[in-house]
């Protein structure tokens, strides 16, 4: 087999000297002539009708260019999902309701910032208040108040369901009466936020050819557009989403947003760019969170803790609107079949509308929630059961060449290699149980400080059909044999323009710096799957891979004419091409791309690709039922975390992680591991520190002050193990895994199980606050 | 609001510098739409993040939390002040290198304080490394990489003795 070049090794980051030297421009530094400043009058009530709005003072104020309210829209609905189930339910600008804190009223545009401010406190909104509903459970109740009605297909007695997703299999209550333990317990995972460093911007600008051009901190432009064509009313030729650096997403800039809406309303209004940059305040008050989740697991295992039947009901609260959250209660049913066999299940998922602001992805989307309670409770199991915490998750993990409920293959898994090689790396049996074994010692001691060590398991897909669904790649070579690549895939900081880099220098010969990376232009590159769903490097990469095999196969036909040759008896390498037998016939890139212009139909050499994930089906599962296929690869991981709890204060830290982990092949092993650090950083301060603490709707910490996310001291030192279960060779498709927000859940679940470890208490509600440590403490007195 | 103008010098990446701004803007507010420096970002506006960090006589300071009227007479120096004669600054160098740059919103910040450390103390343990940056909010990284990157400035250091 050839030796790989470029694919495998850690290459340095393609955008990295212009982050470095401060030069790549973020939505944040653009600044157009004559730009105006946006601000956006917002709901200050929590449930209400909007009865008139007077916006005539604003527009005669001085240097107010321009005010929009739902009378200067099409009143067209959007969602994060729209299907015929579950149709657009928000107006991206409100009409005569509104549903949480923060909900857009009117816009205005304005010469500079305070002339906008002054301008919203000249708007006259008159409300009349309605009924609120905050607790998610409560808003479920038939005599809470009416959010939008339950779902018509929903058939249980509650109110305001803006879904359900459900499935079972097998018979759960046999198998129930037929265990030899059933546990049952509630497990909370806490509203959160993504904590991107770049506030949410949006750049429009509408011109007089009648194109709008937007820059946006986002995840993906093709959505994008998409959504801001339909709701404004506009072909898409008409919107251009351009490519600008993104500080920042992990989940919380998809979908359209209202800023970015009433941004280009403005800009078509006045026809002047229009900037609208939310302040950090506004970015915790207003912007979307990650979605809390309830969890109820009731799980029966045999005497030697094979599990024989789980069953499952989460409820979410998605806010004011639907958002993701008929997303995160079918994702949460994914995330917990997809690590152990459960042979009798039956899950329910409800996502209920409340007035709290409005939640959407975050890294993971189910799966750290759901791997929060699944390991806690198998560890419970298994400690009832007197069964190693290894030894139980080894008797229930999947293996490689199982079949999914769903019908997905496990086509290679290393999640059982993951397990055994984690547990190797840090000792794990012989430090299990060992702090609360010694517990009168180390009180003989007078030590405080407790050690703990647990585990957690996860499994994540990589890329599923969401629209976009697929992507393309063009890759051009230039008359000097420098290569342009063409995508449409945005860089959030993960990498996919040196991944992408990677695979074209490996697939052409051609080293990555005469690569240079064109992307994420909705008007000039190809259409992307997206920064989301964890399938860029899979999706994108196969795109690009087709894309310079195709370039590379015209490249040696023409070689081939003029070495008087036949093309499978070529070689390429270092930018030229040799005949195999006689490598002193040869001709350099450069001459063939010269010869293609010269002596054939004066085509440069230009090679496309396309690649669409799940390709046998039509669309994506179904969000109600969960049939349907997924996902095409499967990621997996163990991670174990080691804690020290001091019981005097309550206070946890991290002080050692063990990250195992089959992403398939590691294209760039430095961006895998920057990866998996981000994610125990971001999954502790999941278990220990963060919330977004809100009351009657309204946020309450709304600053980097009050909501403490980990810094350089919290972070923890890690080893990580790749478990390699794939092999990207030369020429054929390749299927590597997601790396970028699986492996945020394991770790998450492991850090709880280490402080049950290390005290004796588990916490079942997330954060694991030192107050909940030391009434635990207190409680087992 | 007062909004007389009150001229102020001072010396920004090396150049003498003239601005007429407000008593009530900060030092992040002139450096990015006055000057137009644009490397230094916004990201908390309450001293809470370290994103906008900038370095004040060579100290790090967070430019958000700075009156740009009483800049008089300072040396300030930006991201955009460190490359030398084309060349990348060799700790712009090294997070490169090292993987310490993922989205790199708070980079030019982090940079501007390990540079500050690095001036003050060539050779800092692991530790004074975390503790240097600790102000300094980065979501993407892990920070393993960042305090990798310091370090092997530190290491270069020392080997070029």
């Amino acid at each position: 087999m050839d030796e790989l070049l470029y694919v495998g090794k850690s290459a340095p980051r393609k955008d990295g000297p212009v982050k470095a030297s401060g030069e790549a421009q973020y939505t944040v530094d653009i600044t157009l002539p004559g730009m105006l400043c946006c601000k956006i009058l917002r709901s200050h009530l929590p449930h209400a009708r909007i009865l008139r709005i007077d916006t005539s003072r604003a527009e005669r104020l001085p240097g107010v260019k321009a005010v929009v309210t739902a009378k200067d829209s099409l009143k067209i609905k959007h969602g994060f999902v729209e299907t015929p189930r579950y149709p657009a339910d928000q107006y991206p600008i409100a009409v005569d309701r509104v549903r949480y804190v923060g909900e857009e009223v009117a816009g205005v545009a304005a010469i500079d910032e305070a002339t906008a401010e002054e301008a919203l406190g000249l708007i006259d909104v008159e409300y009349e208040e309605l009924p609120a509903i905050f607790d998610v459970e409560e808003a479920m109740k038939l005599d809470a108040p009416e959010i939008h009605p339950s779902h018509p297909k929903v058939k249980e007695p509650y109110k305001n369901i803006g879904g359900k997703t459900e499935t079972s299999w097998g018979d759960v209550e046999k198998a129930f009466s037929e265990s030899h333990l059933v546990r049952e317990d509630r497990y909370v995972s806490q509203l959160r936020t993504h904590a991107y460093m770049e506030p949410q911007v949006t750049v429009a600008s509408y011109d007089y050819s009648g194109k709008l051009n937007v820059w946006t901190s986002g995840m993906g432009v093709f959505l994008k557009r998409a959504k801001l064509a339909r709701t404004l009313g506009l072909p898409f030729g008409r919107v251009r989403v351009l490519k600008s650096y993104v500080g920042g997403a992990f989940g919380g800039k998809v979908d359209l947003f209202s800023h970015e809406y009433i941004a280009s309303l403005l800009s078509m209004k006045c026809r002047k760019p229009v900037k609208a940059v939310y302040t950090r305040e506004e970015v915790f008050k207003f912007a979307r969170h990650g979605q809390p989740l309830i969890m109820y697991i009731k799980t029966g295992v045999a005497r030697d803790g094979t599990i024989l039947a789980q069953k499952i009901r989460t409820i979410n609260d998605s806010g004011g609107y639907r958002g993701s959250g008929v997303v995160v209660i079918f994702l949460s049913w994914g995330y917990g079949m997809l690590t152990y066999r459960i042979p009798n299940l039956v899950y329910e998922g409800y996502s209920v509308y409340t007035n709290n602001t409005l939640h959407c992805p975050q890294r993971g989307h189910g799966a750290p929630q759901m791997r929060f309670a699944l390991e806690s409770q198998m560890d419970m199991i298994a400690e009832e059961l007197g069964i190693d915490p290894i030894e139980i998750r080894l008797r229930n993990a999947r293996k490689p060449g199982e079949i999914l409920p769903n019908g997905d293959p496990l086509k290679n898994y290393g999640l059982i290699e993951c397990i055994e090689e984690a547990a190797k790396a840090c000792d794990f049996k012989s430090k299990y149980g060992k702090s609360r074994r010694e517990q009168d010692k180390d009180q003989q001691k007078g030590s405080h400080i407790k050690r703990g060590i647990g585990i957690g398991l996860s499994s994540y897909m990589g890329g599923s059909l969401i629209y976009p669904n697929s992507s393309s790649v063009i890759v051009k070579l230039n008359d000097d044999a420098t290569v342009s690549l063409i995508t449409g895939a945005l860089d959030l900081g993960q990498g996919p323009e040196t991944i992408l880099c990677q695979i074209v220098a490996e697939e052409m010969g051609v080293p990555m710096e005469d690569i240079q990376v064109f992307a994420a232009d909705t008007e000039t590159t190809t259409q992307d799957i997206g920064s989301w769903i964890s399938g860029l490097t899979y999706v994108t990469g196969n795109a690009a891979k087709l894309a310079a095999e195709n370039a590379m196969k015209k490249l040696l036909d023409v070689a081939a004419e003029e070495l008087d040759a036949d093309a499978k008896d070529l070689e390429a390498k270092n930018k030229e091409i040799f005949v195999k037998r006689s490598p002193e016939r040869k001709i350099s890139y450069a001459d063939a791309v010269a010869a293609s212009i010269a002596k054939r139909d004066g085509d440069t050499i230009i090679g496309e690709g396309h690649y669409r994930t799940v390709k046998d089906v039509p669309t994506h599962p179904s969000l109600a039922t969960t049939k349907g296929r997924w996902s095409d690869n499967y990621a997996s991981d163990a991670q174990i975390a080691e804690v020290e709890v001091d019981t005097e204060t309550g206070m946890v830290k991290v002080v050692k992680a063990t990250m195992a982990h089959d992403c398939g092949f590691p294209i760039n092993p430095q961006l895998v591991e920057g990866q998996i650090d981000g994610q125990i950083s971001m999954a502790q301060g999941h278990a220990l520190c963060e919330e977004v603490l809100v009351k009657d709707g309204h946020i309450i910490n709304p600053s980097f002050l009050e909501y403490k996310i980990p810094c350089a001291l919290d972070m923890v030192e890690n080893e990580q193990i790749h478990v390699i279960t794939e092999k990207y060779q030369k020429g054929r498709h390749y299927d590597t895994k997601e790396v970028g927000e699986g492996h945020v859940s394991g770790i998450l679940a492991a850090i709880a199980n280490a402080v049950y470890d290390a005290t004796g208490v588990r916490v079942n509600e997330l954060p694991i606050y030192p107050h909940k440590i030391l009434e635990g403490l207190e409680k087992k007195k | 609001m007062n909004r007389t103008k009150q001229y102020i010098r001072l010396r920004v990446n090396g150049e003498e510098r003239e601005v007429a701004v407000s008593p009530n803007r900060t030092l992040l507010e002139v450096l990015r739409e006055d000057l137009l420096l644009f490397g230094t970002k916004e990201a908390c506006d309450d001293g809470a993040c370290g994103v906008c960090t900038v370095l004040v006589d060579g100290k790090p300071m967070r430019s958000c939390l700075l009156l740009a009227v009483r800049m008089e007479g300072k040396e300030i120096t930006t991201i955009e002040g460190i490359a030398q004669a084309g060349a990348l600054h060799p700790i712009q160098q090294a997070f490169i290198d090292q993987g310490a740059i993922q989205c790199g919103f708070c980079t030019p910040g982090m940079i501007l304080t390990a540079k500050a450390l690095l001036d003050e103390k060539p050779e800092p343990s692991k530790h004074e490394i975390r503790r240097a940056i600790s102000g300094n909010l980065c979501r993407c990284t892990g920070y393993n990489k960042i305090v990798d990157a310091i370090g092997s400035v530190a290491a270069l250091a020392k080997g070029g003795r």
